[in-house]
């Protein structure tokens, strides 16, 4: 018994199985997490090591280049990076993105537990840090107070953040810039060398004072009790009583040599939301957690914890990614549900019945539903991939069903009762309908091989349409018929003579199309050559405007915010550097009012967490984040505001280096685009020069901006250098002068300050004044073992010089990269231009040169989509050829492939919409639609042949008969396109070249393969019926 | 007349018809069957073939994917010309489908 028998003779049993898959569609909908994008575990691993008190030609070769070493052993290891500064080396790992993390991590481990012993005993063990997407902040929160700053950091911890690790899904929240309560002890160098003391013994007593310890149990009578000794001090003045010394029989107290002050930490950032003091807030999620609940969550949360907060506490928001996540996806369904309400209008229009275009519609919900199956069933999430992916699918999914209940009503016309048509009907076409599916399958399953980061995309695309592809298939044979069987009955002759009838008016339309059709097919047939030449032509010509087609790795999007990392005059004190994010702060304010908040953060801190892996800070820098208006709410562009801040910013004199972002950091689908030039290179010199030189050029292109090195400029440094004889003399080591030094400058922390269950950094150093010259390094007193008090000057020379920047490497060379952002252009024409500087500049012996970043990792996405389409081109030969059981008819069927190109150059062209990765997807994807048609026409050709008509005869009918399928399902695809490539929602810019692409090529590849392939068949398939009689009547001459 | 005298059980002439038809006719001839009240047939639901003189193959192939079904049906001679009516009647409801019928002699029965 088959499907359709079974399902026409089974009606309930039919409707009940669609009914569960709806409902367990409905079901796995209400679980699956909304994301962006699919999960993606960036398969990066970093190795961080420490080694105090080495420069970074130290760590280089000490750390950095053994571990380099064994770690270049590690399986599945693309690429290997590293970046030596002082006191710290980060070797990042990048590994296949098919490699499995974990495996690797311990491989890792276990290759520094190897190399471990062959490392300087100071070095600290290395770490092994894993990086994935789920790390990156999710919510943003600026927080500004007035009155109770001193205490937000408190405040914050108590009312907000511990209250908010509660919610389900937080994985930590962090705070930059946070004021830090501290006590200073400040001494005077002078009064402590008049009473001969030094900031250690202070720093011992305060130490020894400042403590609290259990004594062991006293037992009196029948009680026990504990022992305790109490010194800890309740409150900070009482440092000032404490006594530090004797001098000359009086005791000195330590008011005597310093001042105590219970203030907030020095600053060494500095942050502004808005011009006003705050902090910024993160919010990190749990890995593979919902990012839209645990954001909705944390903003629900928030807005009752906010209540609690002092009146001047201000908690605004300057991100939430959840945002752009909710607008993607409602943009998105938006499309979906236009692109379903365009496809019932093409099947109406063409069908002009109601029941049938009901049944044929009812397909699309039960083949989109099951794609939610499969998503809650391999753990992903409704994203922006998977609903594109159903809207694409959109169009596709109807087509079986029109092939089936075409004929099916072509029979109940001819009198059949409606049950038997559904039978009888659907066996005549099944296996036809089956193999288009399986051409389509063929294009979109090896979508689901592709690795790297192009894979994660892909493979939902490819899972998704495959399986609704499919699924379609099979409604098609079980519920189309059954419903025919049901709802169809036999026409009535309609002598309905209303003028705006079905029949007055398209269907007499669609009769005038089928001629016109019918005269150009019998035009062309008789002037094959000269169609052929200039569809030639076309093509041709065609491949001509690739030259003004740009290429892109992934579209840009508008995510409303701008981030920028100001850099100043390596050295600059912080206090400088906040004056000029002030001024840029005006700028902002005064010129763009589509910058809703404004957080800068000049300086650096130590703190801060994760989040400082992904900014650059220093006290020179200034990190800049904004958050835009919607993007429905102002006429400019995300980019217009960017080039327009950048202008004013690069025209200030004190700004080196200036890089504008107009995306959230590293991620996938409107990541940054930019063009690395690498120069490897071992000799600084060398290379910093090249490095200049390039920088220079490739700024004076027109199309370049953001232009950096990579390579920090040489940082001014004072050195202290030990004169050993007279150390040794006076009984000293550099071990202990440095120590006091660092004691006098920096500070010594000899103890803590506890209150209420706080702990408070005790640190003392010189007074400010007299720590701010070289003077008064020369001066600092060192006591010596004996006693005596000697100057630092009488042994060690203080002097300046330039240290050695951070050292990056790549795959264990020194590297230098100068990026550069396309401005006003394509990714690829710009790293053309500088693969034409490179080409001009004489490169120095020993120095090789490579340009990378975004433009490589294009050109291999590029490069799989080639291997993709010759894949699918193959596939769907040997679909075709095993259907046709020829290996003519798929040639001329595939003859249409390149008219496909042809039409997605022309849409690029006049729409000027660069070839990026996505586009590049639309035209893999049009090889199965283009070629369904060719199949369909030439099928009926073949029917026509087989059945005894002439060859031209056969075209005629066949161009004739299939003109309205072919047509019907060309328009639903691409009408179902058309909102999505007309979207300028958000996240729209990802999709609309896929649209455009789609639209483009489909549009022109139907009009010629409803021509061309025509013409050549009737070239190729000279031999047809009446050769076979001729071959078959040789076999049977003893007849004669 | 000298098979009545072979076959005693017979009363009157018996006639052997054959139908062969599109499937998608099945039901109806089945239905004209029941209400004619014959009670015993044969039926082959796949039979290929095609037809004299207007009729489309019938092969269930790529090409002529459509199928004939056939009966075949020994009745008495009176009720025959009911029965070609029936079938005439449903063949006119279109000709394309197809269908017909053809009337033997039976010489000879157990």
């Amino acid at each position: 018994m088959s499907i359709y028998k079974q399902a026409v003779n089974k009606p309930i049993t039919t409707m009940m199985i669609f009914a569960a898959i709806i409902v367990m569609g409905f079901y796995s909908l209400t679980r699956i997490p909304v994301d962006l994008y699919p999960e993606i575990n960036p398969p990066f691993i970093s190795v961080i090591t420490t080694y105090p008190g080495a420069n970074a030609t130290d760590i280089e070769s000490i750390v950095t280049r053994p571990l380099e070493d064994a770690l270049n052993a590690v399986d599945n290891l693309r690429e290997i990076t590293s970046t030596s500064s002082d006191n710290l080396s980060v070797i990042t790992l990048e590994l296949s993105w098919d490699a499995n993390l974990d495996e690797a991590t311990n491989e890792i481990r276990d290759v520094i537990d190897r190399i471990y012993n062959f490392l300087p005993d100071d070095v600290d063990r290395p770490s092994v840090f894993k990086f994935s997407t789920s790390q990156m902040p999710i919510v943003f929160y600026a927080v500004t107070a007035k009155e109770s700053f001193p205490g937000l950091d408190k405040i914050l911890d108590e009312r907000i953040i511990n209250p908010l690790n509660r919610v389900d899904g937080i994985g930590s929240i962090g705070m930059i810039g946070a004021p830090r309560r501290v006590v200073y002890v400040d001494v005077d160098a002078r009064r402590l060398d008049a009473y001969f003391l030094t900031i250690e013994q202070i720093g011992n007593v305060i130490a020894a004072e400042n403590l609290n310890m259990p004594s062991g149990n006293i037992k009196m009578g029948k009680t026990d009790y504990q022992l305790r000794v109490q010194g800890e001090f309740a409150e900070s003045h009482e440092i000032n009583d404490l006594i530090v010394g004797n001098f000359q029989g009086t005791p000195v107290y330590l008011r005597d040599v310093a001042t105590v002050r219970d203030t907030l930490k020095d600053m060494t950032l500095d942050e502004k939301i808005n011009g006003q003091t705050g902090l910024r807030m993160f919010v990190m999620k749990q890995s593979g957690a919902n990012t839209v609940r645990v954001a909705r969550d944390v903003t629900r949360n928030m807005e009752i914890l906010k209540k609690d907060l002092p009146p001047d506490v201000e908690i605004n928001l300057i991100m939430d990614t959840s945002e752009f996540i909710k607008g993607s996806i409602n943009n998105l369904s938006r499309t979906l549900m236009f692109a379903f309400f365009f496809v019932v209008l093409v099947v109406l229009f063409f069908l002009g019945k109601w029941r049938a275009t009901f049944i044929i519609v009812l397909t699309i919900p039960i083949s989109l539903i099951i794609a939610f199956v499969y998503l809650f069933i391999s753990g992903n999430s409704v994203n922006v991939i998977s609903l594109t992916s159903l809207s694409i699918a959109i169009g596709m999914v109807v087509d079986d069903a029109i092939v089936v209940l075409e004929n099916i009503s072509r029979h109940i016309e001819r009198g059949s009762s409606p049950r038997e048509a559904a039978i009888y009907a659907t066996n005549e076409v099944w296996l036809s309908v089956i193999i288009t599916t399986l051409v389509v399958v063929a294009v979109f399953f090896p979508l689901t091989l592709v690795g790297g980061l192009t894979g994660v995309m892909f493979n939902q695309l490819g899972w998704i349409v495959t399986i609704t592809v499919i699924t379609s298939t099979l409604a098609a044979i079980s519920i189309t018929p059954m419903l025919s069987s049901r709802l169809l009955t036999m026409k009535q002759k309609i002598t309905s003579s209303s003028k705006l009838s079905y029949q007055n008016t398209i269907e007499k339309l669609l009769h005038r199309v089928e001629d016109f059709y019918v005269a150009t097919l019998r035009w062309v047939l008789r002037y094959k050559a000269f169609v052929l030449l200039s569809a030639l032509a076309l093509f041709v010509s065609s491949l001509l405007l690739t030259r003004f087609i740009g290429t892109d790795f992934m579209p840009q999007t508008d995510e409303s915010r701008i981030n920028m990392a100001i850099e100043l005059q390596t050295g600059t004190r912080v206090e400088e550097t906040v004056k000029t994010a002030r001024k840029i702060e005006q700028i902002m304010m005064d010129d763009y009012p589509e910058i809703e908040v404004i957080t800068a953060s000049s300086g650096s801190d130590d703190e801060g967490g994760m989040f400082a892996l992904f900014t650059t800070a220093g006290s020179n820098m200034i990190n800049f984040m904004t958050r835009l208006s919607p993007v429905d709410e102002r006429s400019r562009t995300v980019w217009e505001i960017a080039d327009g801040l950048r202008e004013k910013i690069n025209a200030m004199p004190e700004v080196i280096s200036l890089v504008v972002t107009t995306s959230g950091g590293p991620g996938m689908g409107g990541g940054e685009n930019n063009v690395d030039l690498e120069i490897f290179g071992y000799d600084f010199n060398t290379t910093n020069q090249l490095a200049e030189n390039f920088r220079d050029r490739i700024s004076q292109l027109e199309s370049a901006t953001d232009v950096t090195v990579s390579r920090q400029p040489d940082k001014p440094e004072l050195a202290v250098l030990l004169d050993k004889e007279k150390l040794a003399i006076h009984g000293l080591s550099s071990a202990t002068v440095s120590t006091m030094v660092r004691n006098r400058i920096s500070g010594m922390i000899p103890s803590r300050f506890k209150e209420e269950g706080e702990e408070y950094d005790i640190i003392i150093r010189f007074e400010e004044h007299q720590r701010n010259s070289i003077t008064d390094l020369e001066e600092i007193t060192v006591m010596t073992p004996r006693g005596e008090m000697i100057k630092l000057k009488e042994i060690a020379t203080v002097e300046e010089f330039w240290g050695p920047p951070a050292i990056q490497h790549k795959r264990k060379e020194r590297v230098v990269t100068v990026s550069a952002k396309p401005h006003n252009t394509s990714l690829g024409e710009l790293a053309n231009e500088i693969l034409e500087i490179t080409r001009e500049v004489e490169i120095p012996h020993g120095v090789a040169i490579n340009v990378g970043g975004a433009f490589q990792e294009q050109q291999e996405a590029f490069r799989d989509l080639g291997l993709l389409m010759i894949l699918s081109l193959l596939l769907v030969f040997i679909v075709m050829a095993s259907q046709f059981e020829s290996f003519r008819t798929p040639f001329v069927i595939m003859f249409s492939i390149p008219f496909a190109l042809t039409g997605v150059i022309y849409a690029l062209f006049l729409t000027q919409t660069t070839l990026n990765v996505i586009a590049g997807l639309g035209s893999v994807l049009l090889i199965g639609i283009v070629v369904k048609n060719g199949i369909v026409l030439v099928d009926f050709i073949n029917l026509m042949r087989d059945r005894g008509k002439a060859l031209n005869e056969a075209i005629l009918i066949a161009g004739k008969s299939r003109l309205r399928p072919v047509l019907m399902t060309a328009f639903t695809t691409i009408l179902s396109m058309m909102p999505l490539a007309l979207s300028r929602g958000e996240g729209s810019e990802i999709w609309s070249p896929m649209g455009i692409t789609v639209i483009g090529g489909l549009v022109f590849s139907t009009m010629v393969t409803m021509v061309i392939v025509p013409v050549m068949y009737s070239l190729v398939a000279k031999s047809g019926q009446r050769n076979k009689t001729m071959h078959l009547r040789k076999d049977f001459d003893f007849l004669d | 007349m000298s098979n009545q005298e072979n076959n005693p059980q017979q009363h009157t002439q018996n006639k052997a018809v054959f139908i062969v038809f599109n499937q998608a006719h099945t039901e109806r001839i089945e239905y004209i069957i029941d209400i004619m009240k014959i009670k015993g047939y044969t039926f082959w639901e796949d039979v290929q073939g095609r037809g004299s003189v207007t009729g489309e193959p019938r092969y269930g192939t790529h090409t002529w994917p459509e199928m004939n079904s056939a009966i075949l049906t020994i009745i008495p001679e009176e009720v025959v010309p009911d029965l070609l009516d029936n079938i005439r009647k449903l063949d006119e409801i279109n000709k394309d489908v197809g269908i017909r019928a053809f009337v033997w002699d039976i010489t000879q029965a157990y």
